[in-house]
């Protein structure tokens, strides 16, 4: 039986004192700083780039990656890392922005029911019990381990340390590719290397939040941030903020609940996502009139770029 | 003292081979859930962070129990591994409290790490240990010799893996295909193959007893069991963790091989 650790009265000091007490929960809290600020920095661009798709396919590629880890009798990290950095690969000559969109969306889908399918192969052929597969999918934080949280925050410092070297020419690129290729930015190179950063990013955060749920702290929070402003940096660092309140909430709520981390943090930023789309949709109905499910049904990004497009694409 | 088991059956014997020097908490210990499914809560995460001693089943039964406590390093904690006291490795057999010569060895590991922690009262722990070996196993211990020399060489059926370190140390012969018994208790489908030979060693009372896991109850399971029962051979329900749950290890296996004792005994008019 639980013992029931919350008290009946709400002693908020003495409850966020008891989170520092256990070793486990420090790693988790950790581990979850690293995971949050370095997916809403990626996410960001995953937004901007129109690459969701993507990134999912990334995150279910790392299920394979654990199973066949376990199947080799290694750690499942590494399966993460591999199967991811793998996806990426493949995912490469596919990606790119243009009128092949279509042909994109199919490629990726095919890459994506091809690694389910080695997943569940790496399942089936592995002897013995394939503990945790609901942890594989939906993350658990009590069990991370010193070495764990060290490579989390190395990874992550290595992420954002190649955003801030990149990131001015990735976000040309990704805006308006054939006005950065004219300059002379190497649009196919970055559009490479960014899929590899995503790919690091969703195998890092797929250990805390599960295969299933990566989205909720890659895509979630910078959609939300893209609802509020279309400036980058104010933008990432919103995205960052509200990585970092779902992340911190979310453990603290899983915690002192019997309810697990990943339907927190979900339904946190979740919740987030909505109030700020309702946000955006007052704001717009005041300044144009516009009914607000109407709004509502626009999808997320900045609105003058969301406009042009729309021009471009009916033209 | 304070003590963590992963498993219920691992916390009923260190719980009693500690006396009212130990407080033990297990961890999975609900006999209508799945064990091989558990997910850890917080709560299980803060009793292994304040734990003198763990005892987990390993042999990848419990794969959790080892991230817990790489996830809370403490200095001075003893861990008990009964897979490892075995030499069972993930992907072998996890069914060691199944097998009375490992149960033995955790006996004798929990008996050795209680005295190691607190050297004062070791006498007190030694003597508890004698005798939970001389009363509180010994039906345990009878049962398992008396149908030994009464039905070793009988053949039986049985659901899944879980059964057969007990069928050995007893010398009964299971017939069902090795390949089904690790496919029920491994969570995968057994092949068409394996399933019509299990059929037909019913059919054809090639098994005199079939015996299953209720706690691991899988379509096929219950398939072959209503057959069972269909053609008349004595079943023997087993549960994978102690039933009622406040039961302890020794009562609960005490009352399965009585089952299965008498079961034998229709079985061959004995």
């Amino acid at each position: 039986m639980p013992e029931p650790v919350a008290a009946a009265t709400l002693d908020i000091p003495g409850r966020v004192r008891e989170l520092f007490t256990y070793h486990f929960m420090v790693n988790a809290l950790a581990a979850g700083t690293a995971v949050a600020v370095m997916a809403a920095i990626v996410g960001w661009f995953v937004v901007v780039r129109r690459q969701v798709f993507a990134g999912h396919t990334l995150s279910l590629v790392a299920f394979p990656g654990a199973a066949g880890a376990a199947l080799a009798g290694l750690p499942a990290a590494s399966g993460y890392y591999a199967a991811c950095g793998l996806g990426a690969v493949a995912l490469a000559p596919a990606s790119r922005s243009g009128p092949s969109r279509g042909a994109e969306t199919a490629a990726i889908g095919t890459v994506q029911a091809f690694a389910l399918g080695c997943g569940f192969l790496f399942a089936s052929l592995y002897h013995g019990l394939l503990g945790g597969v609901a942890a594989l999918l939906f993350g658990s934080f009590v069990g991370i381990d010193d070495g764990q949280v060290l490579t989390l925050f190395a990874v992550a410092a290595l992420a954002i340390a190649l955003i801030g070297i990149a990131g001015r020419p990735l976000l040309f690129a990704s805006l308006d590719p054939e006005g950065a290729a004219a300059a002379g930015v190497p649009v196919r190179a970055l559009g490479a290397a960014f899929l590899l950063l995503l790919a690091l990013a969703v195998a890092a955060t797929a250990q805390i939040t599960g295969a299933l749920l990566v989205f909720t702290l890659l895509v979630t929070p910078a959609a939300t941030a893209q609802a509020l402003t279309s400036r980058p940096v104010a933008g990432m660092l919103v995205a960052v903020a509200l990585a970092l309140i779902v992340t911190w909430l979310g453990l603290a709520f899983a915690y002192f609940s019997p309810w697990p981390v990943g339907f927190w943090i979900t339904s946190l930023s979740f919740g987030f996502f909505v109030l700020a789309r309702v946000w955006r949709a007052r704001r717009a109905r005041s300044a144009c009139g516009t009914s607000p499910t109407r709004r509502l049904m626009l999808p997320p990004g900045p609105p003058k770029r969301r406009r042009r497009r729309t021009r471009e694409g009916g033209a | 003292m304070s003590v963590v088991a992963a498993e219920s059956f691992w916390g009923s014997i260190a719980s009693q081979l500690g006396g009212d020097r130990v407080r033990v908490r297990s961890v999975v210990s609900n006999p209508a859930a799945d064990p091989h499914d558990y997910e850890p809560t917080p709560a299980d995460a803060r009793a292994f962070a304040g734990a003198q001693v763990a005892v987990v089943n390993g042999a990848g039964y419990d794969p959790w129990a080892p991230r817990l406590l790489a996830a809370n390093p403490a200095r001075g904690r003893a861990v008990v591994n009964v897979g490892e006291l075995a030499g069972v490795r993930a992907g072998g057999n996890p069914h060691l409290w199944y097998s009375p010569a490992n149960v033995e060895r955790a006996i004798a590991a929990i008996t050795t790490a209680y005295s190691r922690l607190d050297p004062r009262h070791a006498t007190y722990y030694v003597s508890l240990g004698r005798r939970y070996a001389s009363q509180g196993l010994r039906s345990y211990r009878s049962l398992i010799a008396d149908i030994r020399r009464r039905f070793a060489g009988t053949p039986v059926g049985a659901s899944e893996s879980i059964f057969s370190p007990l069928a050995r140390a007893i010398g009964l012969r299971l017939l069902t295909p090795q390949r089904l018994l690790d496919a029920i208790s491994e969570g995968t489908d057994p092949t068409a193959a394996d399933k019509s030979t299990a059929d037909r060693q019913i059919a054809s009372h090639a098994i005199s007893v079939w015996v299953y896991n209720r706690q691991n109850a899988t379509p096929d399971v219950r398939r072959l069991t209503d057959a069972a029962r269909r053609d008349g051979v004595p079943i023997v329900t087993i549960t994978e963790t102690p039933v009622p749950a406040s039961a302890s290890f020794q009562a609960w296996q005490t009352l399965q091989l009585e089952a299965l004792r008498a079961a034998l005994e229709r079985a061959t008019r004995r």
